[in-house]
């Protein structure tokens, strides 16, 4: 879990362009300056391709918080 | 999906360790992590190159901070790390860029641009081109075009981009008068280009349709005259025939092909954010549009030079002997043959082959002479050196003896170290990655799009012959007693006539590409020169040259306006292949006949300086010519046409038409159709 914490995190530092960024698991959209609907698509996408997984549709459209996200991930790549 | 981009355990723990070492504001420890784990890839991954530019723009080097930002380039095509190199990008100053042109284009789509437009500029300048971009309002690529008052417009461009795709295309699932609707939906596309033409002089580059793989048909769907699927390829067929000199067409649904259709469409993207092209591919469309860009600027290679051993055949001749080389038998043998008919092909659309080889000439030259599966013969190459010195130096005498700059080369050798050297040595010339597997030269040559071509001109066809016959003139110079009996024996011709409308395709390529001799190197679009073409006070033309080696073809342009008695040129270059043949004395002979003929009194030059066309300097002082201002460099001069003298008697004959070659060089391999 610690080294999917860690990829996300650079996933999110690629995207939102900095190295200083950190996540936690309560953290949803508007905790994160910059993230709007562009940064969204770009987010999910970046996200897909670091891990080697596809989102639903559904999963794509929404997304509550970053620890909600990490268990996606985790159920994924099992 | 994609899991090559899942980084390996060092990568990741390298990118972990220099995050800590960020944290505690240690820069500096955090790139040596970072530069030390790059040392072990000769492309290091995207992951780590926009992490050591990160840490450059945070010490604050910005020219390496460039180079590591478009060293993702190479990396791969990585979506997410393109976009955030492309934004580290997007604050530096012009100068830092280096870039070796620049342009203004247009984007215009039918689908979400805002992520393709930082790509396309990264792409564009890991070319050398420093794109300004202008993206249209979504979707409004149609109303952009037909508005002659719309933003697009007033913005300038020097190319249109339509980035359009196949929903946009009025065309039914089924059609009974197939024919009609396909005519009715290309003669939309006729007339945007016409609108385009007529409100500016940009280039238009158009996006082909990449046909979709869902198809309710099926097999049947290739049989039906009348099915969506047969009425878009017929589309595409159209496009590409019709399309002018001033339209370049990027064949996506090839290029969607190449990347697997099933990954270039991705519903789910589109339906999030009408992404028409999946986000993974767009990286590949990037730089496949800004392929055809440079090829259209002139900033495509011209010659690929290349190893011998292990690189064309397999095994080594200094060891293995001619007979114990792989070429031609079996699965290996075969893969070097493959490779170089892939050569014959780039030699036979204008690339330039030349030889650089670590051997001793007579053993380098045996396989060519003596092995029967060769497909390469030593004629095709333009130069030839073989010897131990380090192959930078090699190069920089090959880029000497054919007189092309190194940014025209390509370097290709299957030893890492050797490809590390010249990187290091000779940042300028394009040095690719070779796969280990000789059965993947092909693709990796092919996929660095180094070679793209937006025309085909007979020039383009016949220059490797033009540089063998230069380095044979060459020879017969060191031969030949006085200078002046040299340029008689190369019996030469010239025909000086105005630009015709079959030349400006030509002339717009030596516009874009020539350095040397080049007095102001203005960079006239096809747009502009046609507008010239319709100027009455506008004195044109171009000279052809053809000596007893071979037809150069047209290579010398000069465009001037006449200014009441003073008839200033505008524009003067030569293509480097024939500079030292007195050509342009016999242009300057041509250009007072026809301002005498204007009435003019006196012509006037202008030298305006830059780091290639140090070589013309003092061209207008040697054509007796009076500097009258200077100013930053860029000086003027003036020449009147009361002077009847001109400096140096003519070795040129001007003629109508060329007289046939002689019989023993014109053996067929100068004849080829246009």
């Amino acid at each position: 879990m610690a080294d999917l914490h860690d990829q996300l995190e650079g996933v999110f530092q690629t995207i939102f362009n900095n190295d200083q960024l950190q996540l936690r698991d309560d953290m949803s959209p508007p905790d994160i300056p910059g993230w709007d609907s562009v940064a969204h698509v770009n987010l999910m996408f970046g996200i897909e391709q670091t891990f080697g997984i596809r989102f639903t549709g559904d999963e794509l459209a929404r997304l509550e918080t970053i620890g909600e996200l990490k268990r996606i991930l985790a159920s994924r790549m099992r | 999906m994609n899991a090559h981009f899942v980084q390996s355990a060092s990568v990741q723990s390298a990118l972990h360790q220099a995050n800590q070492l960020l944290s505690a504001n240690d820069c500096r420890g955090a790139l040596e992590v970072c530069l030390s784990a790059a040392d072990a890839y000769e492309h290091p991954p995207g992951a780590l190159c926009l992490k050591i530019a990160r840490c450059y723009q945070r010490l604050g080097d910005t020219d390496a901070m460039v180079h590591w930002a478009l060293s993702a380039v190479d990396a791969g095509e990585e979506f997410a790390v393109w976009l955030a190199c492309a934004s580290l990008l997007k604050n530096v100053p012009a100068a830092s860029l280096k870039a070796r042109r620049s342009a203004r284009l247009a984007v215009l789509s039918s689908y979400t641009t805002v992520q393709f437009v930082p790509l396309l500029q990264i792409a564009a300048l890991r070319q050398g081109i420093a794109l300004e971009i202008h993206e249209g309002p979504f979707g409004q690529y149609q109303q952009e075009v037909l508005n002659p008052s719309s933003v697009t417009y007033a913005f300038k461009p020097d190319f249109l981009l339509l980035a359009v795709d196949e929903r946009e295309t009025n065309l039914p699932n089924h059609c009974a008068q197939p024919l009609e609707a396909v005519e009715k939906e290309m003669a939309r596309w006729r007339s945007l280009w016409q609108h385009a033409e007529e409100n500016s002089t940009a280039t238009i580059i158009q996006h082909n349709f990449a046909l979709s793989p869902e198809d309710a048909l099926g097999h049947l769907g290739s049989r039906l005259a009348g099915s969506r699927y047969r009425m878009l390829q017929e589309l595409n067929r159209r496009l590409a025939e019709e399309a002018g000199e001033n339209v370049l067409v990027l064949d996506c649904d090839r290029i969607a092909g190449t990347f697997g259709k099933e990954r270039w469409f991705d519903p789910r993207y589109w339906l999030l954010s009408r992404q028409a092209v999946a986000l993974d591919a767009l990286p590949l469309l990037a730089r496949h549009t800004a392929a055809l860009l440079a090829a259209r600027l002139g900033l495509s290679r011209k010659c690929l030079v290349l190893d011998l051993d292990n690189t064309l055949w397999g095994g080594t001749v200094g060891e293995d002997g001619v007979s114990g080389l792989q070429i031609g038998d079996g699965p290996k043998g075969e893969a070097y043959l493959a490779f170089q008919e892939y050569l014959r092909a780039l030699k036979s659309k204008g690339i330039v082959l030349a030889v650089c080889s670590k051997n001793d000439e007579a053993a380098a030259k045996a396989p060519f002479e003596k092995h029967p599966r060769m497909l390469l013969r030593l004629d095709d190459f333009a130069a030839f050196v073989a010897n131990w010195r380090p192959k930078p130096e090699n190069l920089i005498s090959i880029s000497r003896t054919l007189n092309l700059g190194l940014d025209s080369f390509v370097f290709l050798d299957d030893n890492p170290a050797e490809r590390l050297a010249m990187r290091r040595a000779l940042p300028a010339v394009e040095t690719p990655a070779l796969p280990d597997d000789p059965a993947l030269y092909v693709r990796a040559l092919n996929r660095t799009l180094l070679f793209e071509t937006a025309v085909l001109t007979e020039e383009d066809r016949r220059r490797a012959e033009q540089y063998a016959a230069r380095a044979k003139a060459d020879e017969a110079r060191a031969s030949a007693g006085s200078l002046a009996d040299f340029y008689s024996s190369l019996k030469m011709q010239a025909i000086i006539e105005p630009i015709s409308p079959e030349q400006l395709l030509r002339v717009v390529q030596l516009l874009g590409k020539t350095n040397q001799f080049n007095l102001t190197t203005r960079r006239h679009s096809l747009g502009t020169v046609s507008e010239f073409l319709k100027d009455p006070s506008c004195v044109h033309f171009t000279a052809r040259l053809r000596d007893c080696f071979t037809d150069h073809g047209l290579v010398a342009l000069l465009i001037a306006f006449v200014h009441g008695e003073t008839l200033s040129i505008d524009t003067w270059l030569m293509s480097c292949r024939v500079i030292g043949r007195t050509l342009e004395f016999e242009m300057l002979r041509y250009l007072c006949e026809k301002g005498r003929e204007r009435g003019c009194r006196s012509i006037r030059g202008l030298y305006i300086p830059t780091e290639k066309n140090g070589l013309v300097r003092d061209l207008f002082s040697d054509l007796g010519f009076r500097l009258i201002e200077e100013t930053n460099g860029t000086t003027t001069w003036e020449r009147s046409l009361d002077d009847e003298s001109l400096p140096q008697r003519s070795f040129i004959q001007r003629v109508a038409s060329f007289d046939a070659l002689p019989e023993e060089i014109n053996d067929g391999r100068l004849a080829r159709p246009a």
